[in-house]
């Protein structure tokens, strides 16, 4: 009773925490991922494009690009539009458009891993190939497994002109030419100087120094380890170090077809079966549809 | 403020309307469609098979087969579990154990459209023509498209014992034994007697005796347009007639792949040259 009471007064001031309640509006704009996936670089990258005059750091992101689940809803109300809204859902009809960024699962685990251990959530001597598993069953977040949360979006979007899917990898390898696709996609009137000042701004070494500099003060790294970072590898194709091949196999037998349409290179792939799923129109809609 | 207030107070007490902020738990069932796809008739089916001792209808519906979009946060965390539980929502990672029940859009689409006349959400001015094109673009139901919904929920899940996908289609060929299907999914024994007296109980004829008496006593219909019926044709294949050809030539050329897969006829366009997603390959209906 206590407690619905709290949540009843926390409403009233608008001190709660929207999550799935938020009052969406016809202009927002959704940057959704699976975690471990770059969202929080893509945070960054976004708010320092939209925000050229406030350079985003750890203590300012969640009022630039707010996340439902920990942003309280009278920042909401306070942004301007359209704003730019961060989310690790599964798909969601409500969302008008949506920026997907997807990154390759195999890299996902090891970062989720590290991440886990980072806030305690498993130890150090946690093995892998346990936490794989979990992984794969969709046990180590709340928003499905890899596969669900990538696939509800695909299957439902691919193709419509409110969808832009990008891929981590291709981020990292362009971080311009990627960001430069987004200022499309958002029609913001943002010229190259700008897209690459809001690279530089987001760079990993920069975001590295502010995270030691406000890791008390940030949310996503308050009362978490301090001998790991945040902030890591920043870069892809870590796991074939770091996972053990069986968990590799494993990963993809569950994965294959979705991560080969996602052009995610099999360790076990076959010349013959790439072109026969190339050939089966994977996840087509009709044009114009 | 004021409303506000009265919220912040329901809230409090729990009489707030659940929606989906509820909590979900590992054991619940939920039964998930469209709109307008056969949703209500497999809630009296169920309720007939579950509660053989009362006499199921409109006004105990919401009790017996509860709705989290129309009951209060209090009354589902009370009910005994494991609860099975009505929902229109497109893929939600929280429902664990799901009865999906899919009807062919064309049909949904009549449906719908007299749905939203009886309910007043559109008059007669809006033609079915116009509709069927809002209806395409996921603007009719508050539930996304019918592509969307399907998509989301067979992608996701198709192929997990967890997850049954029923055709609206086959439960009206065969009522009984696909009750029968959807009762070993969830671990009712059932015999014959008991599937053909929940079949009987939940029939058309059945349900538009109850919603001629009890209109007024549920959320589906209370203080809807009397003269069109909720329980309408209760039949497969009515667009044929119902759709004017244009209309469903653009549900076909938007949603193909799926409509394909689903066993779905295709009227405009060969079949052969629609790929099926791999998504949805490997899958097997009920």
């Amino acid at each position: 009773m206590k407690k619905h009471l709290m949540v009843g007064v926390r409403r009233l001031f608008k001190l709660n925490r929207p999550g799935r309640t938020l009052l969406i509006l016809p202009d927002d704009i959704f940057l959704v991922s699976f975690p471990k996936s770059g969202n929080t670089w893509t945070r960054f990258l976004l708010a320092n494009l939209r925000f050229p005059d406030e350079p985003a750091t750890w203590t300012n992101i969640d009022r630039m690009v707010p996340d439902p689940s920990t942003t309280a809803k009278r920042d909401f109300d306070r942004m301007p539009q359209p704003r730019i809204i961060k989310s690790h859902e599964c798909f969601d009809p409500r969302y008008p458009r949506v920026i997907y960024v997807v990154r390759d699962p195999r890299d996902v685990v090891v970062s989720q891993y590290h991440y886990h251990r980072k806030i305690r959530k498993i130890g150090d001597d946690s093995p892998i190939e346990t936490f794989v598993a979990r992984f794969l069953a969709g046990e180590t977040c709340p928003h499905g497994s890899w596969g669900q949360n990538v696939v509800t979006w695909l299957a439902t979007m691919e193709g419509s002109p409110r969808f832009l899917m990008l891929r981590y990898e291709d981020m990292v390898a362009d971080t311009a030419r990627e960001l430069a696709r987004a200022v499309d996609f958002l029609s913001l009137s943002a010229g190259p100087d700008q897209i690459a000042l809001a690279v530089e701004r987001s760079s990993a070494a920069r975001m590295r120094k502010l995270e030691e500099a406000q890791t008390e003060k940030s949310g996503l790294t308050k009362g978490s380890r301090k001998d790991l970072s945040f902030v890591r590898s920043a870069s892809s194709g870590g796991w074939r170090s770091e996972l053990p091949a069986a968990t590799v196999a494993k990963i993809e037998a569950a994965w294959g077809p979705l991560m080969r349409h996602l052009r995610y290179e099999l360790s076990s792939q076959s010349a013959s079966e790439a072109r026969d799923y190339e050939s089966l129109g994977i996840l087509s809609r009709t044009p114009g549809s | 403020m004021l409303a506000q207030f009265k919220y912040a107070v329901k809230c409090a007490l729990g009489l707030d309307r659940a929606g989906n902020r509820f909590t979900v738990f590992a054991d619940d069932t939920f039964l998930v469609s469209y709109p307008k796809s056969g949703n209500t008739w497999v809630r009296f089916l169920l309720a007939n098979l579950l509660h053989p001792g009362e006499t199921v209808g409109f006004a105990n519906i919401n009790r017996l087969l509860p709705a989290p979009g129309v009951s209060s946060k209090r009354f589902l965390r009370k009910l005994p579990r494991p609860r099975i539980l009505k929902s229109h929502e497109p893929f939600d990672v929280r429902f664990r154990k799901v009865i999906y029940l899919i009807r062919d859009p064309r049909d949904v689409v009549v449906s719908e459209y007299h749905f939203n006349l009886k309910k007043r959400y559109i008059d007669s001015a809006v033609s079915l023509e116009e509709f069927v094109k809002r209806f395409i673009a996921g603007e009719t139901a508050g539930y996304g498209s019918w592509w969307e919904h399907a998509a989301s929920w067979i992608a996701a899940r198709q192929g997990n014992p967890a997850f049954l996908l029923v055709r609206y289609e086959d439960l009206l060929a065969d009522p009984i034994g696909r009750t029968g299907k959807i009762a070993e999914f969830l671990g009712i024994q059932a015999t014959q007697e008991r599937l053909q007296s929940a079949v009987e109980r939940s029939s058309a004829d059945r349900m538009r005796k109850l919603e001629k008496q009890q209109a007024d006593q549920w959320t589906g219909t209370k203080n809807t347009r009397k003269e069109i019926p909720f329980v309408r044709a209760a039949k497969s294949g009515g667009w044929k007639e119902a759709l004017p050809q244009r209309s469903a030539e653009e549900i076909e050329a938007a949603w193909a792949p799926l409509l394909k897969f689903l066993g779905y006829e295709l009227t405009s366009r060969p079949e052969e040259v629609v790929a099926v997603p791999a998504w949805v390959r490997t899958g097997q209906l009920l």
